[in-house]
């Protein structure tokens, strides 16, 4: 028997008023002016503006002016419709209807459709890396060019939530593109920003996109994420790839640019005493965690791993980074649906070499080399292994440091290949976004298998179509990544970005956005 | 010298075939999988056994090496794996900005380096000596990177007189462009006018210790005539080398010059290539400037005879 629920469903301006509660009251705080042309510092220029095959900040920084999503994050990171204007879910979570907007025009001039979104689906499923987030459709269908219909396998409660994701974003691109291999799109999308000059190295030109059309469901209620109403009051945005932190901060102090990002905390300090320019402190930006290779040598031990987990004095850790970083013993943040206060704290900070050396006598240690592999691409991650070093050493175990350059530690971490045992790496979108996103990296960084618990706790996770049952599940689910210290909770750390005053409507988030930001009058 | 030309650049050919193979193996010694790093943090096992195979990384080595060398006979340098662009047009795309960098630090070096040798030379052991090799000292000794940061701190930042990065091409003025590589020109240009200063000095040290320049003074000819025309000419052959050296230096040096500045040439381009582990892109530009140092060790060969009528080849 197939009971259809309307579970969700986004109708009209009354739904999205509700659910952008949170973000009216910062809406229209300063009312910078149309026109202008803002000079933007970043760090390095993206390989490829192709969303599908696109993880990287500096890329999706830029995709997100270009695209719209057909579901995008909200200020908190929230689940918003963008290009669909409502969503049903029906069969027990397995047929979703988008209905989509019908005034959405692509930068060509040409209108969105359904047969748009078709394409785009099967596109993304041909060449996207994250194609897997799709392995459960059936079928897809554009009954008519307002209707966009996905049919699931099995029940997926949080499809819409996993829709949503800012990296790999779905954005709809238009039927034109849709045999167009990896990194080879024509870069045409429905975004308030176009695409103009870009010298890859060099610079990038988005200019405004006078055909955009701003969803009607938020207008006039401001920033939110990467929903909302996105008006482009500048005529261009002139990016300039400088790699330099100092040249970036130099860059901004000379009034070559009019915002730079990702600015070191220390560098950050230049800017003291001059009234010209604003320091932003976006947070959170990343957690940093230790990555406990669960799969080989003696941290296969889960007892060895909660060893090294009792030495961790985070704090200390946090101070010898350098980073901008608040102390959090979740794998969420505050403000996520599935944060469940101090719940897990017992597993964080615990300073306790006495507890580790007992665990390593349980474990039946010998003195085996533990190896805590880092890099130096990357102080902050190089500090906080050597520090954890000496903790490990305080309390009795053999360690060797090895440095490698990031790529080597992060494909390490990634595929589990090297001989290490313990690392370090900042998670940035995923854990802001939820569970469903989470699940990849709690698997895959520690190297996790067959492990029943999590397996059965991400399983009811995701057919709980009830929410309350899902938070249930994350409990589990963060618990057990904790409890066998798969993963060693640091910090939450936030980035620096600054700019001249007389820029007006930045308001922080992990990527900086253009949209709704403007010179003052 | 067309003939000499062309049979020196087919000299180079077995050097060349070397220098492919060891960016080939150095490369591939390196740890880390460039479709991991391509696919990104999210991707699953699949997509990137998915992606190694579409690179063809997931075959054998040697068969791998054997099919670059044979797409280079074909002049296919093949395809950047992170630019998604073939590797020619990546490096000549880039090639103004690194060979404009290159030759304004040179063009400066070499009147500046040699002045500075000279006037050293000429008044050895006095205080005019001692104080240019201090400079030279300071020069060969401070990292440019360091120099780089006070200078834009000093020229950018507190004075305005210069941008702080960023490169403007020919192509918008000739104003413009020197504004944008005047700063990084000089502060590439700094070591190797310590370097070629000391190289000056000596060989004209060298030079001045000689009888015919002895007899040259002896004979009362002007000091003007003896050091120019008699003791330099005698000097600049190794002048000569060391500025072909200097050149080549010039622009494997301007690697951290160009992402201190931000210019978007070839030394950064090799840098954003190792981290990606783009092994077309690296090999390519790694054998394309291989190719530029023996074009660099010609031109030098052919000024000899130009300088040194006893030189032939012939």
């Amino acid at each position: 028997m197939i009971a259809t629920t309307k579970f969700r469903k986004w109708v009209g301006a009354a739904a999205v008023a509700m659910a952008c509660s949170t973000m009216a009251s910062t809406a229209v705080l300063a009312e910078p002016q149309k026109g202008g042309v803002l000079r933007y510092a970043n760090q390095s220029g993206p390989g490829t503006l192709d969303p599908y095959v696109s993880s990287s900040a500096v890329e999706l920084e830029i995709i997100h002016h270009l695209y719209d999503s057909l579901v995008a994050v909200g200020e908190e990171y929230e689940t918003r419709p963008m290009i669909a204007k409502s969503i049903d879910m029906a069969d027990e979570g397995k047929t979703y209807t988008f209905k989509l907007r019908t005034d959405v025009k692509f930068h060509d001039g040409t209108p969105l459709t359904s047969a748009d979104a078709v394409a785009s689906f099967e596109r993304y499923r041909k060449i996207s890396p994250n194609a897997v987030i799709f392995n459960d459709v059936a079928s897809v269908e554009a009954p008519d060019p307002e209707t966009f219909v996905v049919k699931l396998n099995k029940t997926n409660a949080v499809f819409v939530d996993i829709l949503k994701s800012p990296v790999y974003p779905f954005v709809i691109l238009p039927a034109s593109q849709k045999d167009k291999p990896a990194r080879g799109i024509d870069n045409i999308g429905t975004g308030p920003y176009k695409l103009g000059e870009w010298a890859k190295d060099s610079h990038l030109v988005l200019q405004r996109f006078d055909g955009y059309a701003r969803n009607p469901a938020y207008q006039g209620k401001g920033t939110d994420g990467y929903a909302g109403d996105r008006v482009a009051l500048l005529d261009e945005v002139r990016y300039r790839f400088i790699p330099e932190a100092n040249g970036r901060v130099a860059a901004l102090q000379a009034g070559d640019v009019d915002v730079a990002q990702s600015i070191p905390p220390d560098l950050a300090k230049r800017f003291d005493g001059n009234p010209n320019i604003v320091v932003q402190t976006v947070f959170p930006y990343c957690m940093q965690v230790f990555v406990v290779n669960s799969s080989q040598g003696p941290t296969a031990n889960p007892k060895i791993r909660q060893a090294i987990n009792a030495v961790v004095d985070a704090e200390e850790i946090s101070e010898a980074t350098g980073s901008v970083a608040k102390p959090n013993h979740s794998l969420v943040y505050s403000f996520s649906p599935y944060y469940q206060g101090d719940a897990m704290k017992g597993y964080y900070s615990q300073a306790n070499p006495e507890k580790a050396k007992k665990l390593l006598k349980e474990a039946g240690y010998k003195g085996e080399t533990i190896t805590l592999q880092s890099t130096s691409n990357y102080p902050n991650f190089r500090s906080a292994i050597l520090v954890l070093s000496e903790m490990m050493k305080a309390a009795g175990m053999n360690v060797k440091v090895d440095i490698v350059d990031w790529t080597t530690n992060a494909s390490n971490m990634q595929r589990g290949t090297g001989t290490w045992n313990v690392s370090t790496t900042s998670f940035c979108s995923n854990p802001l976004l939820g569970p469903q996103q989470w699940r990849t990296m709690l698997y895959t960084f520690p190297q996790v298998k067959n492990d029943k618990v999590m397996d059965d706790a991400y399983d009811k996770f995701y057919t709980s179509l009830d929410e309350k049952d899902r938070k249930t599940a994350w409990d589990a689910i963060e618990k057990r990544v904790l409890e066998q210290a798969y993963m060693i909770k640091i910090a939450d750390v936030g980035v620096v970005n600054a700019y001249n005053k007389k820029v007006e409507g930045l308001k922080p988030f992990t990527l900086i956005r253009y949209w709704n930001v403007g010179f003052a009058k | 010298m067309l003939r000499l030309s062309a049979l020196r650049i087919a000299q180079s050919v077995p050097v060349l075939l070397l220098v492919a193979t060891f960016a080939f193996v150095l490369m591939h010694l390196l740890p880390g999988d460039p479709a991991v790093v391509i696919a990104g943090p999210d991707a699953s096992a699949e997509a990137i056994d998915r992606l190694r195979h579409q690179l063809g990384l997931d075959r054998p080595i040697l068969v791998q090496l054997g099919t670059w060398l044979g797409h280079l006979v074909q002049g296919d340098f093949g395809q950047s794996l992170m630019l998604n662009q073939s590797v020619l047009s990546a490096v000549v795309d880039r090639l103004p900005v690194t060979l404009s960098l290159a030759l304004f630090a040179f063009l400066i070096t070499i009147p500046v380096g040699v002045a500075l040798g000279m006037l050293a030379a000429c008044n050895r052991n006095t205080w005019i000596d001692s104080a240019v090799m201090g400079v030279a000292l300071v020069g060969v000794s401070i990292p440019s990177f360091w120099i780089a940061i006070v200078s834009v701190i000093l020229f950018s930042v507190e004075l305005r007189w210069l941008p702080s990065s960023g490169y403007a091409p020919l192509t918008e003025g000739l104003g413009p462009w020197l504004q944008s590589m005047i700063q990084p020109a000089v502060i590439l240009a700094l070591f190797q006018i310590g370097y070629l200063a000391r190289m000056t000095r000596s060989s004209m040290l060298d030079v001045l210790d000689q009888d015919y320049i002895r007899t040259a003074r002896a004979k009362g000819l002007n000091a003007w005539s003896t050091i120019g025309k008699h003791a330099f000419r005698n000097a600049l052959m190794s002048v000569v080398t060391v500025s072909g050296i200097i050149l080549s230096l010039l622009i494997g040096g301007s690697v951290v010059i160009e992402q201190v500045f931000a210019l978007p040439g070839i030394g950064r381009l090799v840098v954003q290539g190792i981290m990606a582990r783009d092994y077309p892109l690296v090999q390519g530009t790694m054998l394309l400037l291989g190719f530029a140092f023996v074009l660099v060790n010609i031109a030098v060969d052919l000024i000899y005879t130009l300088v040194d009528p006893r030189v032939r080849y012939d």
